[in-house]
Formats: structure tokens, C-alpha cells, sequence
């Protein structure tokens, strides 16, 4: 085996000494190139959070007006203002019912599929609707 | 073997370079870092460093409907910076001062105005001028869109009350300095508020925050919403009321009460003077003041129901006993006490009812001798009278009432029939309200829910009971009786067709130079229906009306037909239905005591 000269020594030394230079260069772009995402993904989301402050600034706006419009005491100037003639019912024109709607309704839907089948003449049981009525 | 691709001088000389290059910037380095590490890190600190507040956003109050009474939202401070101003944007200006309503001349003026003078004469630049205050973001957003330089505007959150003037002595307000002042926004203040939050960043040169160097950062907690009891529609009904009555009467000051009759929710509580919530600062503190919790009052006549009601409960009179109302004295403990007159003679004896339903003085005088001074000291306290209710909004009075040992010898006939003893309105509101729940004194309250900013809700209140005062067969009793005021007694005018209707009036001659005036008095009607199945509670307060020709305040003129129109309207809105007539009814029975 040759011993090694100064002359090689020297030029191991430059070789890493250089290839020192473009692992740390590379590592050095790498951070740069890394932090410059984060600085571009952190900005992007202070954008959406400022997008998203500003939508709920303008939905908080849209609620006070609309429920400044939505005052009894301005509608009431606007059906006063556009003549509209809107009044609250009187009790005589209120009819109250006791029984349960939902089945005064379906009771109504079922007559009426009854009453078809009772004039195509498929209904196998044959009833009075008067009763009904 | 290779000598390399170098000679070895050059070489060296290289190699010397690159590790001097190295040793300069280690040197360096160890400079920056270690000796000299203080005053850069504090001098970074200052000029990069930042902790930026967020404000946190407060709650709505919201009414029982879920409409918005109070909510907040961002108002914009405009102003310039007349430096940085371009003479290419001049053709804007027009524009901005139409968006702005000042007149153009007026935004010349500012905008030329580059410099100012301090109080040692030294001239300095003009950074800032304030244009307008309270600009909403859509105006900004449209000035924005001129992209004049220099023309800019700094946020900030600003509590608006879109119904104006509607509940305000409920909700109060929050002023200037975002102090809140009375009301809801005083006493829920700990749910309203929320929490600011805050991050630690950084700032470039030109002040711009460098998002990337957040290093910590705590978001802010929006307030949480308050639901309160108040029906808007409710509200403004009794607020109409109000309104009439001031127009009509010009009375000192007024209160209407209405609640709900089994849990003791208000549903509507207004006075007048009332004031518009945007606009406090016009408004003098005397208007401020929830006088339904605040001020006091002899409750007048609508306080026989205590004396009734604690005969009849402790077992020493029946709804038929009979008194003699024709005598003018009676001699009671061995010694002659002169009742308060009444209105008219009687031509014969009255029953507890007819002593309540033609409001008797003297028979009520009487019931209250039967209970002794201790007896109706008792039940007054029972019913509420001399304590604070347990109301969290204003600053209320718990009232007056001596107790006995301080009762003069005349005080045993006046107090029954509701003088030398001062209540506010909501003691005597849920007074009544006592009979209509079945013989339970319920708290008052307001706040229904606390929801949170997704409008999850985060805890309910419920009704409180806060003692039984009556039997509920008392109560049933109490209930029928009343319904003889409306029916043959002293308000008529209150009964609605169809509807069994159950009240008392009250008419209190103020006290005025130490003196009961003639002249003045305080006229009331407090009343629940339907008494059968009853669902609301109103209270009607009319202080120092005006009438024409010389009538007087009393409480069947004025409170009377109001309590009547309100219940009207009721009716239709609460879909209250008729009554049960018959044996069947229940009279004044709900809940637990049924």
C-alpha cells in the first residue's frame, strides 16, 4: 500500500471540505425553500381567516338589519306605509278545535282514496261516506 | 500517483482561506449570539415581536321567539392619512364624500390639511384625521373599492339594539367604554362577554405581521347568548299600551307586567318613560331606572287579597262570612279604631267576596283585625311583601313593611286596605300571580337559556317556586272571589266575553308634602285569565294620571280598560282558549297544586 502524500491529504480535505459546502448549501436551500412554505401557507391562512372574519362581519351586520326590519314596530309602519291593511284577528273569526289535527287530516286523505275506489268500483268493502263528512 | 489538480501552495492558500473564511464568520457568530446576545434579542423584541389582542366577539341577547334585542357588530372608524395621499385619487373624493354624506368641501378641507402645529409651536406632519365614526362594513367595503391611499379605516365591535327603545329597561346597554350599564347586559355580563384571546407574533419593517412567526396563539371565545322570557310581540303590545296611556293620561310614570302564570316567567315587562337603547346617552338616569323593580308604591286595594286570603287560610273566615261595612269604628284590643271609608254605603252586611269584588275598606279593615297584627304581618310576608324577590335585573327595593311592634294604632285598619305599607310593582304583581299559580309564590325571572355561539344550548332555567303561601283550595276560593271584580265588582270594564276573567283595582292616594292627596293618586288593575285554567298574569300601573273633566286616577278608569285591551289582543296571539265553565273547572289551579 502507497503511503499518502501531503498532496493527497490536502485534496481529500478540499473534497469534503467542498462537498461540506454543497451538503450544507443544499440543507441551507432546503430551510429556505421549507420556511418560505410555511411563511406561504401561514399567509394563505391568515387569508382564509380574514375571509372568514369578514363573512361573519357582514353576516352579523345582515342579522341587526334584519331584525331592525323585523321590529313589530316597523312593520307595523310598513303595512301602515304600503297600505297593506293587515290587522290582528279578531276572536270571532278564530274557529278553535278540540280534536287532533293530524288525525282530522288524515281521516280527510283517507275519505278521499276511499271515495275514488268507491266510484271505480275496486273497493272490496262497500261503506257510507255521509258519516264521515 | 496524481499530485492532485492543484499545487500544493495554492492549495493551502485556499484551504487557509476557506477556514479563515469559516473562523471570521464562527467569530462572528459567537459575537452575535453569545456577547452581544442581550441587546439584540431585546432590540429584535421591540422591533419584531408583537402581542396582537382578539377581541372577543359578545353575545346576543336574544327574546323567547329567538329574535335579536341585542347582538354586536363591527363598526369602522374612517379616517386619513393626508401624507400619503396621491393627487391622481382627487377625482374619487367626490365619491367617498357621497358614500360618506359629508359634503365635498368638508373632504378637501381635511385632506389638505397636511400639517399642525403643537402647543410649543413646532410644525408636525399630520398622520391621521378621523372622517366618520360608526361606518358599517358594506359603506367600507365600497370605499375600500376607490382605493384611495391613504384613506383607511380601524375596526372595532360596537353593541346595537335593532328594536330601538323595545324592553329596554330589561336589556340595559353597554357604553362607550363596553361597560354594561343595568339590565341583562349587567347582570349576564359573565355569559355575554366571552374571552379575548391573544398571539405572540412578529412584524416585518413595514409592520406587517409575518404569519409564519406565530408562535402562540389562544383564540378567542365568543360570548354566549342569552334567551330571555320576553315575547317581542308581547313587548311591544304592552309598550303600545304604554304609549296610549302617556298620550292619553300623561301620567308621572307607568308599568305594565305581564308573565306567565305557571312559572313566573315574565313575558313582557315596560314603563314609561322609556328610552331609546342606541341612543342612552340622551336619556337622563331618572329614565333609565326599571321603576317596576326600583320604585315603591302603596299597593292600594289590589293588597285586600292578602288580608282575604290569610283569613281564609288560616280557617277564621268562609268566602259567605258576613261583616257590617255601614260602621265607621270599631273598638278592637280595647281601644276604638276609625276605619278608612268607602267609596259608598252598603246597605247591608258583605260577604268576604263582596268585600273584595266592591273593595271594601272597612270589610277588609275587619279581615284584617280577625288575623290580628301578627296574623296579617304574617301573610304579607308570605305573599312577598317587605323582601326582596329574588329579581336579577336593577336594583331592587325590597320594599316597606314595619313589622308590628312598630305599627301604630291606626295601621291594623290601613294596611289591609294597602296603605302605610309600600311595594314595587313586581311584588305586587307576583302577589296576585300567587292566587293564579294555586297558593305558591314563584320567583320572578327573565333568562329562559344560555346558548352557546352555534346556539347549543349551554344551561336552561326552569320555574322556582319560592314557597307556598295559601292552600290551593284557598287559592280556588281567592280566584272566584276575583272573578266577582270583574263580574258585579269594581272592574267591569275588564271582563271579555267567553273568558273568565279574575282582578282586583287599586287606587292609593300618594303621599305628597307628608300628606294623602286628593288629587293624586295611583291607580292599578292586577288580573289573571282565564281564572279557570289560568295562563297569564297582567299587571296594569298608572301613576298620577290625568283625566279629563276631573276624574280621577282611580284604578278602574285607566288601568282597568288597558288590562282589558291587553288580554284582548293576548288572546289571539298566546292562543288562550275560552273557559272551562262548569264543575269541572279548576280555578286558579296549576301544577303541583291541582
Amino acid at each position: 500500500m502507497k503511503p499518502s502524500s501531503p498532496h493527497a491529504f490536502i485534496n481529500q480535505l478540499l473534497v469534503y471540505t467542498i462537498m461540506m459546502i454543497c451538503v450544507t448549501g443544499s440543507v441551507g436551500l432546503g430551510t429556505v425553500w421549507l420556511r418560505h412554505q410555511i411563511s406561504e401557507i401561514a399567509n394563505a391562512t391568515k387569508g382564509m381567516e380574514r375571509d372568514i372574519a369578514a363573512i361573519e362581519r357582514q353576516i352579523a351586520e345582515s342579522t341587526a338589519r334584519l331584525a331592525a326590519e323585523e321590529s313589530p314596530k316597523m312593520l307595523e309602519l310598513k303595512n301602515e306605509v304600503m297600505a297593506l291593511g293587515l290587522v290582528p284577528p279578531q276572536d270571532l273569526q278564530i274557529v278553535r278545535i278540540d280534536e287532533s289535527p293530524e288525525e282530522r287530516l288524515a281521516a280527510k286523505r283517507n275519505i278521499e282514496i276511499f271515495a275514488e275506489e268507491a266510484v271505480e268500483g275496486t273497493a272490496a268493502v262497500r261503506f257510507s261516506l255521509n258519516s264521515f263528512r | 500517483m496524481s499530485k492532485g489538480f492543484t499545487s500544493s501552495y495554492r492549495l493551502i492558500l485556499l484551504a487557509t482561506t476557506v477556514l479563515v473564511c469559516f473562523a471570521g464568520v464562527g467569530v462572528r457568530l459567537v459575537h452575535l449570539h453569545v456577547l452581544d446576545r442581550e441587546r439584540l434579542v431585546s432590540y429584535v423584541d421591540r422591533a419584531r415581536s408583537s402581542i396582537a389582542r382578539q377581541e372577543a366577539r359578545r353575545g346576543d341577547i336574544l327574546d323567547a321567539r329567538g329574535d335579536v334585542l341585542a347582538t354586536s357588530r363591527t363598526v369602522i372608524a374612517l379616517g386619513v392619512d393626508p401624507q400619503s395621499l396621491k393627487p391622481e385619487d382627487e377625482i374619487k373624493w367626490s365619491k367617498l364624500a357621497q358614500l360618506l354624506e359629508l359634503p365635498l368641501s368638508e373632504i378637501q378641507t381635511i385632506f389638505g390639511q397636511k400639517t399642525r402645529s403643537t402647543e410649543s409651536g413646532e410644525i408636525r406632519d399630520v398622520r391621521w384625521v378621523k372622517l366618520r365614526d360608526g361606518i358599517e362594513e358594506s359603506t367600507y367595503l365600497a370605499i375600500q373599492k376607490l382605493k384611495i391611499k391613504g384613506v383607511y379605516g380601524n375596526r372595532s365591535y360596537r353593541r346595537v339594539y335593532p328594536r330601538n327603545s323595545l324592553a329596554s329597561h330589561v336589556i340595559g346597554y353597554l357604553n362607550r367604554e363596553n361597560t354594561p350599564s343595568g339590565g341583562i347586559e349587567s347582570f349576564a355580563n359573565f355569559y355575554l362577554k366571552g374571552q379575548d384571546g391573544w398571539m405572540e407574533t412578529e412584524k416585518d419593517g413595514k409592520r406587517r405581521e409575518m404569519a409564519q412567526f406565530r408562535h402562540r396563539e389562544v383564540a378567542a371565545t365568543a360570548g354566549y347568548s342569552v334567551v330571555l322570557s320576553i315575547d317581542s310581540v308581547v313587548q311591544h303590545l304592552i309598550e303600545s299600551e304604554l304609549n296610549f296611556i302617556s298620550e292619553t293620561y300623561h301620567p308621572q310614570k307607568a308599568t305594565i307586567l305581564v308573565s306567565d302564570a305557571e312559572s313566573g316567567f315574565l313575558l313582557g315587562m315596560a314603563n314609561y318613560p322609556s328610552y331609546n337603547l342606541n341612543e342612552y346617552g340622551k336619556a337622563p338616569m331618572a329614565v333609565q331606572r326599571n321603576v317596576a323593580v326600583t320604585d315603591l308604591i302603596d299597593p292600594g286595594s289590589t293588597f285586600k287579597i292578602v288580608a282575604a286570603s290569610g283569613a281564609l287560610d288560616a280557617g277564621l273566615v268562609t268566602p259567605e262570612t258576613e261583616f257590617n261595612c255601614s260602621i265607621d269604628s270599631i273598638e278592637y284590643r280595647g281601644r276604638v279604631r276609625r276605619f278608612m271609608p268607602d267609596d259608598h254605603a252598603h246597605d247591608h252586611p258583605l260577604s268576604v267576596a263582596e268585600i273584595i269584588s266592591q273593595s271594601s275598606n272597612v270589610g277588609a279593615a275587619q279581615l284584617g283585625m280577625k288575623l290580628g297584627e301578627k296574623g296579617l304581618y304574617d301573610a304579607a310576608r308570605k305573599f312577598g311583601f317587605g323582601e326582596k324577590s329574588g329579581f336579577q335585573l336593577g336594583y331592587e327595593s325590597g320594599g316597606l313593611l314595619n313589622t308590628p311592634d312598630k305599627w301604630s294604632a291606626l295601621e291594623i285598619t290601613r294596611i289591609p286596605a294597602g296603605y302605610s305599607i309600600s311595594a314595587t310593582p313586581l311584588q305586587i304583581h307576583y302577589a296576585m300571580s300567587t292566587i293564579a299559580s294555586g297558593g305558591q309564590l314563584l320567583r320572578p325571572q327573565i333568562i329562559r337559556e344560555i346558548r352557546d355561539e352555534k346556539g347549543e344550548g349551554v344551561y336552561s332555567f326552569g320555574g322556582v317556586s319560592r314557597r307556598q303561601v295559601i292552600k290551593p283550595v284557598v287559592a280556588q276560593q281567592m280566584a272566584k272571589m276575583l272573578m266577582g271584580v270583574t263580574e258585579d265588582g269594581t272592574a267591569k270594564g275588564a271582563a271579555i266575553p267567553g273568558y273568565q276573567v279574575a282582578g282586583k283595582t287599586g287606587t292609593a292616594q300618594k303621599l305628597i308634602d307628608g300628606q294623602y292627596s286628593n288629587r293624586n293618586h295611583v291607580g292599578s288593575f292586577v288580573g289573571f285569565f282565564p281564572a279557570s285554567d289560568p295562563r297569564v298574569v297582567i299587571t296594569v300601573i298608572v301613576d298620577d294620571a290625568k283625566l279629563d273633566r276631573g276624574r280621577l286616577n282611580y284604578g278602574s278608569a285607566v288601568a282597568v280598560p288597558s288590562f282589558k285591551r291587553i288580554a284582548e289582543k293576548l288572546i289571539s296571539y298566546l292562543d288562550i282558549k275560552p273557559a272551562v265553565l262548569g264543575e269541572t273547572a279548576n280555578y286558579a289551579m296549576r301544577g303541583p297544586a291541582q
